[in-house]
């Protein structure tokens, strides 16, 4: 029966059928599930202000975040918020160990949705293992099919979902019905459906295994006070079977009663009691087990628990020591630069593109004249009139420009511009600057620099 | 016993995992690469500097950005993979002659 270690190194992964288990960390779990997933399906749905109030408009290059409107040009606050969200990560890691894994990973909320459907349909653990040994029969042919069917339908929704963030989803609903999809949107939705049809449904715990790189260096932020999952072995040990009734003193042996439900309900198939595993993903299954066992047998809670190093050791933990205290710090500077700059952020651009094609050009009567194109992107959502200006040299003045421009919101304008100096101020290569200024705000003003040729003195 | 179903044998042959993990880990890097790129440059005016008359709309140009970063993304990967698992072991026994 048993086979050497070795020998099945290279074996092809056999399936685990993860118990269903109640308590309270499957609880919490279910309902982690059902708010990260409600969310997700919800949020495209959304409207805010007459569009959509989450929406990632690539096709437009604009990014609506409720009532704000973000442009490629405001990239930095993405990258900002993607290292506050990593930071976040190491520190809650730091902290309470693989939360993120058990608990909110896209990878494991989906699996548990997937589970959810495959026990619908096809039943218990033990129903499960049975019916996959079982020759194909009608029954096995109707469970299999209609957890195909929901398995489908469900990832097909999620991709449909997936494309709601880049393309607004109303519409998009409305061509699906019709049989109108764009050939791209059409590609993605069914890329990502089948991503997800592929990872929750079949891949599951081995993403986690193999695919995965956070599960493979957040045990780089582990110390001896962050909070793991972790069985006590001082207590639990010699494990042993005995009848409710006879005193485990008596026999020699610890509280574990070696029943294997911790085995049975992991998701990724190891023995907790093997001790703190890369594998282990924290979902906390195997504590509600071993809690219900203990409460069957009379004995106290927590022969499997959420511990420290430290505290298994009875020695004293610190949740506050220099690691967390350097991620929380580090997390706070950054959420504040992100805070601030983004308030201090004023929602108009001016690029100013300089003509190539001529240095400068001499008008009879003495003056100089440059040609630019003037980028005005109106970053809000309403339309404004803003007031152009150009200095820098003296008696330097705009010309094909009217003092005020209307600008529609979230709209670009392109104006070519001419510059005019009198030649007795303009030679060389001089300095200037382009201002535009709201008119209906004098806080939303922005310069950009350019340079203005005339002749070498 | 249970446990027995599982102990040791959910493991994955090493050519799975390299194919996978390149797979995966090209795929994220790819992602990240066409979100820094196409933040800086609009598919359309690119597509003029190759070819005026192509005309093949942001969609499109997003797209063959992303698969163009993972195809190198999987090539770096898996190059990398290739060397460091055929790399000669230190203190590995010569074959007998």
């Amino acid at each position: 029966m048993s086979k050497p270690q070795g020998a099945s190194m290279y074996e092809s992964a056999k399936k685990i059928y993860p118990r269903e288990i109640t308590g309270r960390f499957a609880s919490l779990s279910k309902l982690a599930t059902i708010v990260l997933l409600g969310l997700f399906y919800l949020v495209p749905w959304l409207q805010w202000d007459g569009h959509q109030a989450i929406l990632f408009d690539l096709p437009a290059r604009k990014f609506y975040l409720l009532g704000l409107t973000l442009w490629p040009q405001d990239f930095p606050y993405l990258a900002l918020l993607l290292i506050i969200a990593a930071l976040s990560l190491f520190f809650f890691t730091a902290l309470a160990g693989r939360l993120w894994c058990g608990f909110a990973c896209p990878q494991t909320v989906w699996t548990e949705a997937f589970i959810w459907m495959e026990q619908f349909t096809e039943g218990t653990r033990s129903q499960r293992m049975k019916l996959d040994k079982a020759p194909w029969s009608w029954d096995k042919l109707r469970r299999k099919g209609s957890k195909q069917f929901l398995w489908i339908t469900f990832s097909m929704w999620t991709g449909f979902t997936f494309v709601g963030y880049f393309t607004p989803v109303r519409e998009l609903g409305l061509d699906i019905l019709a049989f109108d999809v764009g050939g791209w949107t059409l590609f993605w939705g069914l890329f990502y459906g089948f991503a997800t049809y592929g990872n929750a449904g079949y891949m599951r715990e081995q993403v986690c295994k193999y695919m995965c790189p956070y599960a493979r260096f957040q045990s780089a932020m582990f110390d001896k006070d962050t909070l793991i999952i972790s069985y006590d072995e001082a207590r639990g040990e010699p494990r042993g079977s005995r009848k409710r009734s006879e005193d485990p003193k008596e026999k020699g042996l610890g509280d574990c009663i070696d029943c294997q439900l911790c085995v049975q309900v992991c998701p990724t198939g190891i023995d907790i009691r093997d001790g703190l595993q890369y594998e282990c993903i924290a979902c906390a299954a195997c504590i509600d087990a071993c809690d219900s066992i203990m409460d069957k047998m009379n004995y106290p809670r927590g022969l499997v628990r959420y511990t420290t190093e430290h505290s298994l050791k009875h020695e004293t933990v610190r949740v506050l020591r220099p690691r967390t205290l350097v991620y929380a710090t580090l997390l706070l500077v950054l959420i504040g630069l992100l805070i601030t700059s983004m308030a201090t952020r004023t929602p108009v651009i001016l690029d100013v593109i300089r003509d190539r094609n001529t240095l400068y050009r001499e008008l009879p009567d003495g003056v100089i004249e440059n040609i630019y194109t003037l980028k005005i992107i109106n970053q809000s959502n309403h339309a404004r009139t803003f007031a152009v200006s150009v200095s820098g040299v003296d008696g330097i003045e705009l010309d094909g420009i009217g003092d005020e421009v209307a600008v529609d919101g979230g709209d670009v304008l392109s104006v070519p511009v001419r510059a005019r100096a009198p030649r007795d101020n303009a030679y060389g290569i001089m300095d200037i600057h382009f201002q535009v200024k709201a008119l209906d705000d004098e806080g939303v003003a922005v310069s950009e620099d350019s340079r203005f040729l005339g002749p070498t003195p | 016993m249970i446990s027995e179903e599982y102990r040791g044998a959910t493991r994955w042959s090493r050519n799975k995992q390299a194919v996978f993990t390149v797979i995966w880990i090209s795929f994220l890097t790819a992602a990240i690469g066409t979100m820094v790129f196409f933040a800086l440059f609009d598919p359309v005016d690119l597509t003029g500097i190759f070819d005026p008359d192509l005309d093949i709309g942001r969609d499109a140009g997003y797209a063959a950005g992303f698969f163009f970063f993972w195809a190198l993304c999987a090539v770096c990967a898996s190059l990398t993979a290739f060397l460091v698992r055929t790399a000669p072991k230190r203190n590995a026994k010569r074959r007998p002659k």
